[in-house]
């Protein structure tokens, strides 16, 4: 009794994993549903398409450029505020802010900060006699999605820092103390002792921030709207684009299995793991 | 962690240097907040002069009230539905994080592990079905159809996060209060929610702060003035007020209030959760 409303949520999620499979195999297109079984027809088109591979080199563009600088600065600032405390208990909520603030608000702050025309970015490199570097930042297909990332880690690095903050605190206090004892600098604690000791956490932020390169969905929306032209589209965008604003539900659908797939090779490592951290006790 | 030793043995400039670095990121961090407000409070006039960092010269809140009277309806449907939904996640979290963490049952891990899978798995990909499932039931374009939304998807991370917290309370107390006629409903309801207020506060808190900001499916549900949600709105106002930011920071400002107060005041709890989230304490 007490788990039925855990498994009716629980079945109806994975009842709906389910039917978008199928879907995806359907030709389904227009608000109503058709159910005619159309085979793999949805994906060779999706395939057959360059959009899709812009959208998805934007999402390995994503992979690397947000997940490893978010999490290696989210360690190192842990690492470092914890160094002093006091002055930490002031600076930490500082990057913790822009975690509780909308992802739609971050992208309109950061879209306005590198607009070409009225952007706060060329009017600071203006002021600081820097005006040669102005440039079309957003509007500029290669580095629109960069301006996007840029919003990305500044509204992340938060949560790899609190996540790191609670792996850091978790060592064993003698191993730190053994090694000042041996006279180690910071340095050698930080590679030696803090980043082995914490390579659980650092298994499990990775594998969050990854995921989260394929929920990215407001930023695009907010910032480029997936422009100039698609240039700055991911999955996520362009799944909701074929689906609400095409119509295209059949590719829609395989839009969103194939995110799915890509996300199952973190997703079943990451549940396995927090299982067992949950099971030991 | 305790580095007094350390940081003894560092040298005064190794310090100012770590220090000012950290003080620099964190005036980097609270910049695009800082002109979000302050430029709330320009005329358009004194925005377009670029001096975005200046305070404003008189406090205007005509940006704000004229993006109240846009917001006031939006606000109030957010509020209605993030409290409603967060309301009914964290009673199912518990009520089935209970069972979770303390009772015996065939195939618990294996139950475990798929709702750890659907707690991180990216929810863009539930869109297209959930909408059908909320067209479907006649609830499109209503608060309730939102409610039952949002409570779909975010009922799995309440139970991941609450039976965490269950976990801590030791099993002896129910034993003896098993001996005293207290029934496992009783024990619910008289003992175990009382002991957990801090455990149900998390996951409370990261429900309301992530539904108040959410984007996609607050869009989809929903295309009916009345019914619209705060965000969806905001994010609506970069195509009716193009390039006129102090209207777009002033309903960005105000839409960033609730998060920013949960965080001044729950911030403890907010952090707990999102650690219980992924790492044990």
């Amino acid at each position: 009794m007490f788990l039925l409303p855990a498994l009716v949520i629980v079945g109806i999620l994975y009842y709906m994993l389910i039917w978008t499979v199928l879907v995806s195999t359907m030709d389904w297109v227009g608000m109503n549903p058709i159910w005619k079984f159309a085979g793999l027809k949805n994906y060779k088109e999706l395939f057959g398409m360059h959009r899709f591979w812009v959208n998805m080199r934007n999402n390995i563009i994503w992979l690397i450029t947000f997940v490893i600088p978010t999490g290696i600065f989210g360690m190192i600032l842990a690492f470092l505020l914890e160094i002093f405390p006091n002055f930490s208990k002031i600076v930490r909520p500082i990057y913790l802010y822009p975690l509780v603030i909308a992802p739609i608000v971050a992208g309109t702050l950061w879209a306005w900060f590198f607009d070409p025309q009225s952007g706060v970015l060329n009017s600071i490199l203006e002021y600081l006699g820097l005006a040669r570097f102005k440039t079309g930042w957003i509007a500029d297909p290669k580095l629109a999605i960069y301006c996007m990332i840029a919003a990305g880690i500044w509204q992340n690095l938060g949560f790899s820092l609190v996540l790191y903050t609670a792996a850091i605190r978790e060592i064993p206090r003698d191993h730190i103390e053994a090694a000042k004892v041996d006279g180690a600098n910071m340095r050698q604690i930080f590679f030696h002792i803090v980043v082995p000791e914490i390579g659980h956490a650092t298994l499990i932020i990775f594998s969050l921030l990854i995921l989260y390169t394929l929920k990215v969905f407001d930023l695009v929306w907010i910032m480029t709207a997936g422009g100039p032209g698609y240039s700055t589209e991911v999955l996520p965008y362009l799944m909701y684009k074929l689906t609400f604003r095409q119509l295209l539900v059949g590719m829609g659908a395989s839009v969103a299995v194939i995110i799915l797939i890509m996300s199952i090779i973190i997703l079943v490592p990451l549940s396995k793991w927090i299982m067992t951290r949950w099971l030991e006790e | 962690m305790d580095h007094d030793e350390v940081v003894r043995r560092m040298n005064f400039l190794k310090k100012a240097i770590i220090i000012s670095i950290l003080l620099l990121l964190a005036i980097i961090w609270i910049l695009p907040v800082y002109v979000m407000f302050t430029t709330s409070l320009k005329t358009l006039a004194e925005v377009s002069k670029g001096e975005y960092l200046a305070f404003p010269l008189k406090l205007r809140v005509e940006n704000w009230t004229q993006a109240y009277k846009v917001l006031k309806n939006p606000l109030k449907n957010s509020f209605l539905v993030s409290m409603g939904a967060t309301f009914i996640i964290v009673f199912i979290g518990s009520w089935s994080g209970y069972a979770l963490a303390r009772f015996n049952f065939k195939g618990k891990n294996k139950l475990f592990f798929m709702i750890a899978i659907v707690t991180f798995i990216p929810y863009q990909i539930f869109l297209i079905p959930l909408t059908q499932l909320i067209v479907n039931l006649g609830l499109f374009n209503t608060l309730w159809g939102m409610i039952l939304a949002y409570v779909i998807l975010n009922s799995p991370m309440a139970i991941l996060i609450t039976s965490l917290f269950f976990r801590t309370i030791p099993k002896e107390l129910q034993e003896a209060a098993a001996l005293d006629g207290c029934g496992p409903i009783n024990f619910y309801f008289k003992i175990l929610l009382p002991l957990s207020l801090s455990g149900l506060t998390s996951a409370a808190v990261l429900s309301f702060v992530n539904i108040w900001n959410e984007f996609i499916i607050a869009l989809s549900l929903s295309r009916d003035p009345t019914t619209r949600l705060a965000i969806p709105v905001v994010a609506g106002l970069k195509g009716s007020y193009v390039a006129q930011w102090n209207m777009l920071m002033a309903g960005a400002a105000i839409v960033s209030i609730p998060g920013i107060l949960v965080l001044i005041f729950f911030g403890k709890f907010f952090v707990k959760g999102l650690i219980a989230g992924a790492i044990k304490e």
